[in-house]
């Protein structure tokens, strides 16, 4: 098993409440920028659904210096990569570059942090609304099972809770989205004092915070963030909550979520060990009862995964394709055995096989700079503390079997669960085959 | 407020180039190491020239059921204790084919690189191969065929395979099999195919990470000694086409919201002579964001999500190809934007800003590309299976930095050849089916969804 690495960093704090990390590391001459806004789709406001995400998009439209299209034009010709993306509680922006380009990633995101408006018009904004709608389309609606998640969301949240909807939002507001609202939202939001900048790679430090003063000193704080919509909720569902879907899909497929408490707390580390051992690898229980012994689920190297929210409750999620011809109660009865079984108690060996795994899973996730800085970013900005990424690997290794038994007790259990079934179209199969 | 409108003054780049290795023969093995320093990962993993291009012409996906094969239980233990036993050491283990190569190995906290490879060495040595274990891997890959074609862009990719190389050329088929060649495997097809091409001679161990402590000479004889030395390279397959000229398969898939579209042609192998020139010209195609492609279908037009473009080398051919899912109503005006884009190319080049955008980016990115373990290895692998020198990635970047023009466009001119495009739709056909007629595409052909 690994040894526990330590991910030296700094941290710092420009005058207009930026916060900076950096992380050195000259193992190769490339370099992580990497920038998180503390906004994402919880941050939305009713009729406004996917609105976070749109916005993402526009800020690869161009900005006070930087010409539309020149954004990517600009990192591709340093020999860099990039991208950005949204979730419920962030959205990030992030390049990796060759290191002596440094300052023109960071460059590019001082531009846009403190000067899209000059760039942002009508035009940019109807084409990235369309662009939108298709990565929907291809993403979700033309993908079979593809609304799993929005169910998953739907049921597990309350109407009105700012988990309720997915990060893509509907069409229909997707629509309705205006230049104002775009304008009001990055007046809103997009400001130093509410973002995070991590540097990691073969860069040295002090030059870098010089760079960073240099390009981004000069962005005014704004300060008087909106609170937030509030995300609390029951901590357990308090009953199980079924849907069936019919649809075009090739076999019957079950995926659940379960309630868990918010990532940083001890419970959602103890939960992702208990997933491990349950559902975590080739050598899990659910591996070797389900897709071996049996042979009632298609093999998964991750039938159970954990979705980390700060807010109100996380969601520990499973799934569960059928073999052809699989009677689906049949799957969900065997999950549901070695979910009951798990009360009989857990192994010394079962926890030490989870522990090595999960080690070795997050020394590959931190091996890249651009993983490590994403990381770091989400540490400051989830938990107030970048230095915690230290922490997390230790925290996962003082889990014991005991505690994997009793997270999975208050987690794992029917009556905290959304099961979306999803049944293939038999009416729609006779048709084809007419 | 501030902003700096004067783009950054750019340093000079510390030099990079493709992590240095050494090649040793141990027990009658190939073996290539790479120490990389201060990595905690490391990975140990065989590369083997057992594609499925190897194939047998009626055994289309049997090189991949021999991949599954190998982590399925062996002499000393079942699928379940194998797996137990790598996991436990924090290994993973990944075994995969493509058209030229088998590769299976772990990547492994680099403390227990010796225990990993003794696993790898059990996986190729003494994989049981019995027979439940073989006829459950092929029904489960059968099965996993089904959610693989459910998806439009997979399905879509099959027909275009299907409809390029004539049936006589296994490139007719997907790379991992359909599900009527995996039904008509038997298990002696997979036993011989194991027999024949998992043996030394076409074997490399590959070793990257922090080889410090590392005795790659015990790896090697733990992995090589007693193995079958085997002989032979595969035969080349056939790689007939089906026929020439423009044509159109439609895969009719009633209720799409959008049509996944592929357009294009057979295209060279990875030998070509001017393999940088036609891949750098495919760059500014259709292999970037800022690609022509990209902006046209997604930043003019809205009409996708994405577009991209490329050419798929192969060592015995390949293909060329374009692709986007597109809304279902623009179905037409998106196919037309693709062969426009193609046809443009083709007919008149790049632009000198593009050339510049495309080669700054390629050449850049090598040390972005290489920095893993993972990537190092892979890249090893490919080296080993196109049989390149070992300053391949080295002079490659160096010939990107210095090809012109008038190569791109030559390569454009030869290798992109708009009177042979075929186009694959998949989606609901009442929609655009009468218009594709009249599109200029050539002769449409719809086949039923088979799901």
């Amino acid at each position: 098993m690994a040894t526990i690495p330590h991910y030296p960093h700094s941290e710092h704090r420009l005058d207009n409440g930026l916060r900076v990390i950096v992380s050195e590391d000259h193992l190769a001459p490339v370099v992580a920028v990497n920038v998180w806004y503390d906004v994402g789709s919880r941050h939305e406001t009713p009729g406004h659904t996917g609105f976070a995400h749109l916005f993402e998009h526009l800020m690869f439209q161009g900005s006070a210096n930087v010409g539309r299209g020149e954004h990517f034009s600009v990192v591709n010709a340093a020999g860099g990569t990039l991208n950005g993306t949204t979730w419920c509680d962030r959205t990030n922006y992030f390049e990796t570059l060759p290191s002596h380009h440094l300052g023109t990633g960071l460059w590019l995101e001082a531009d846009r942090m403190g000067g899209l408006l000059d760039a942002l018009d009508q035009p940019n904004l109807d084409n990235q609304r369309e662009v939108v709608k298709n990565e929907k389309r291809q993403t979700r609606d033309n993908q079979p099972y593809g609304s799993w998640l929005e169910h998953l969301h739907e049921l597990s949240y309350p109407v009105g809770h700012p988990y309720h909807h997915t990060t893509i939002g509907s069409m229909a507001d997707l629509d309705a989205a205006s230049l104002e609202d775009a304008r009001e939202f990055y007046a809103t939001w997009y400001a130093p004092d509410n973002a995070v900048l991590s540097i990691v790679g073969d860069v040295e430090t002090s030059a870098a915070l010089g760079l960073v003063e240099q390009y981004f000193g000069g962005i005014a704080a704004k300060g008087g963030f909106p609170i937030p919509p509030s995300t609390a909720i029951e901590p357990r569902l308090g009953g199980e909550v079924r849907l069936t879907v019919t649809d075009r899909v090739p076999v019957p497929r079950v995926f659940m979520g379960y309630r868990t408490a918010p990532f940083g707390t001890p419970e959602f580390d103890a939960m992702q060990v208990a997933a491990t051992v349950l559902g975590g690898g080739r050598g899990s229980r659910l591996y070797k009862a389900l897709v071996l012994d049996r042979q009632l689920l298609q093999p998964s190297d991750a039938v159970l995964d954990g979705w980390p929210f700060i807010g109100g409750a996380s969601l520990t999620t499973a799934d569960l394709p059928a073999r052809e011809g699989v009677d689906i109660d049949e799957v969900v009865a065997a999950y549901d055995e070695e979910v009951a079984r798990l009360a009989d108690g857990v192994s010394a060996a079962e926890v030490e096989r989870a522990a090595a795994l999960i080690s070795s899973q997050w020394l590959h996730h931190l091996s890249s700079v651009e993983g490590r800085a994403d990381t770091f970013s989400q540490y400051a900005t989830l938990l107030g503390d970048p230095g915690q990424l230290n922490d997390a690997l230790p925290n996962w290794l003082a889990v014991t079997a005991d505690d994997i038994v009793a997270v999975a007790g208050e987690v794992l259990s029917a009556d905290n669960r959304v099961a979306v079934t999803f049944l293939p179209d038999v009416a729609d199969e006779q048709e084809v085959a007419a | 407020m501030t902003l700096i409108s004067e783009r950054p003054v750019i340093g000079t780049p510390r030099p990079w180039s493709f992590p240095s290795f050494e090649r040793r023969t141990v027990a009658g093995g190939r073996v290539i190491a790479c120490h990389l320093p201060g990595r905690p990962l490391a990975v140990t993993a065989l590369v083997l020239d057992a594609g499925a291009s190897s194939e047998p012409l009626g055994g289309a996906g049997v090189a991949e059921l021999v991949a599954r094969a190998l982590s399925e239980g062996t002499a000393n233990r079942d699928a379940y204790a194998f797996a137990v036993a790598g996991e436990r050491l924090g290994a993973t283990w990944r075994a995969s084919t493509d058209w030229d190569s088998l590769r299976c190995g772990f990547e492994v906290p680099v403390g227990d690189i010796s225990g990993a490879t003794a696993l790898l060495a059990e996986a190729v040595d003494e994989a049981a191969f019995a027979d439940d274990t073989l006829s459950r891997i092929r029904d489960e890959r059968i099965d996993e065929i089904g959610l693989e074609m459910s998806q439009p862009s997979a399905r879509a990719g099959e027909a275009m395979s299907a409809e390029v190389f004539a049936d006589v050329s296994r490139y007719h088929r997907s790379d991992a099999g359909d599900v009527a060649s995996l039904t008509a495997i038997t298990d002696a097809d997979i036993r011989a195919f194991r027999a024949a091409r998992l043996t030394r001679s076409a074997a490399t161990l590959v070793l990257v990470g922090d080889l410090s402590a590392v005795d790659v000479e015990a790896l090697g004889h733990a992995v090589f000694e007693g193995w079958a030395q085997g002989s032979g390279e595969p035969a080349a397959p056939d790689v007939s086409l089906r026929r020439s000229g423009r044509r159109v398969v439609v895969v009719d898939r009633p209720g799409s919201v959008q049509s996944m579209l592929l357009v294009g042609h057979d295209g060279p192998p990875r030998k070509v002579e001017d393999y940088v020139a036609m891949t750098t010209m495919s760059l500014v195609l259709g292999g970037m964001f800022s690609s022509r492609l990209n902006l046209k279908l997604r930043e003019e037009k809205g009409y996708a999500y994405g577009a991209f473009g490329g050419f798929d080398t192969r060592r015995h051919g390949g293909l060329f190809l374009t692709r986007a899912a597109v809304q279902s109503d623009v179905t037409i005006p998106a196919l037309a934007d693709l062969v426009a884009e193609i046809e443009r190319m083709h007919a008149g080049g790049v632009e000198p800003a593009e050339l510049e955008q495309a080669r700054a980016y390629r050449a850049g990115v090598f040390p972005i590309n290489f920095a893993g373990v993972m990537a190092v290895a892979s890249g090893l692998g490919d080296l080993v299976i196109n049989d390149f020198a070992d300053d391949h990635f080295d002079a490659l970047r160096a010939r990107v930095l210095d090809v012109g023009k008038d190569e791109l466009d030559a390569s454009a001119a030869s290798h992109l050849r708009p009177d042979d495009l075929v186009t694959v739709v998949v989606g609901d056909a009442s929609g655009f089916a009468s218009e594709l007629e009249s599109a200029g595409l050539g002769p449409v052909t719809i086949v039923p969804d088979e799901q």
